[in-house]
């Protein structure tokens, strides 16, 4: 699992059936030192997750296939929402 | 998922038995600085992936990477690491 910040949304009329329905939004990982991933990534979320969000993404497609079927390519999904971040010496609070 | 764009097609002549009648595409991942300029480059370091979708050349795909990427085929055998699992419309993001 990995932080990441929301970025944006990514809509999609073509795509593998079980994910028909599905939120898709663009992230991009968040490393310890703060720095962000060279490449966006894109996730599916069912929490709702907002533009500027720190999420919690899940790399392994457990929860998909279980929500989207066994035949479901789903791997990424935003697991939580962040609300506190604590690393030696500091605590970062993340805005709502 | 990461975004890339197809770049290409590829056309095995001797393969496993599993990619008969697939699609292989090219793809170029992009990366965040490209996908904020909107300027059609990739940057990313380029890749096969299976594409049942009927990407076309120039569009971007969302594509899945590892084990689930041989989900859609289950329960069969597919030795496949790279699968497009959308051709995106549209990119919702602040420049």
């Amino acid at each position: 699992m990995f932080l990441a910040r929301i970025e944006g949304t990514t809509v999609a009329a073509v795509k593998h059936p079980t994910l028909d329905g599905c939120r898709f939004l663009v992230a991009q990982r968040i490393e310890a030192d703060g720095s962000v991933g060279l490449e966006p990534i894109v996730v599916v979320d069912w929490l709702g997750a907002g533009n500027g969000s720190m999420v919690m993404v899940s790399t392994d497609g457990d929860i998909a296939r279980e929500r989207l079927g066994n035949t479901t390519p789903a791997r990424m999904v935003v697991v939580g929402i962040v609300d506190q971040v604590q690393t030696e010496g500091s605590t970062r609070q993340v805005k709502a | 998922m990461r975004l890339g764009i197809v770049r290409g097609h590829v056309i095995l002549n001797l393969a496993v038995k599993a990619f008969r009648g697939k699609t292989l595409v090219v793809l170029e991942p992009v990366t965040m600085e490209n996908l904020r300029a909107r300027n059609g480059l990739g940057g990313g370091k380029s890749l096969v992936a299976i594409d049942a979708l009927g990407a076309a050349k120039g569009q971007m795909v969302a594509f899945t990477e590892g084990r689930e990427a041989a989900n859609p085929y289950w329960p069969d055998a597919m030795p496949v690491d790279a699968y497009c699992s959308l051709i995106v419309d549209s990119i919702g993001i602040e420049p």
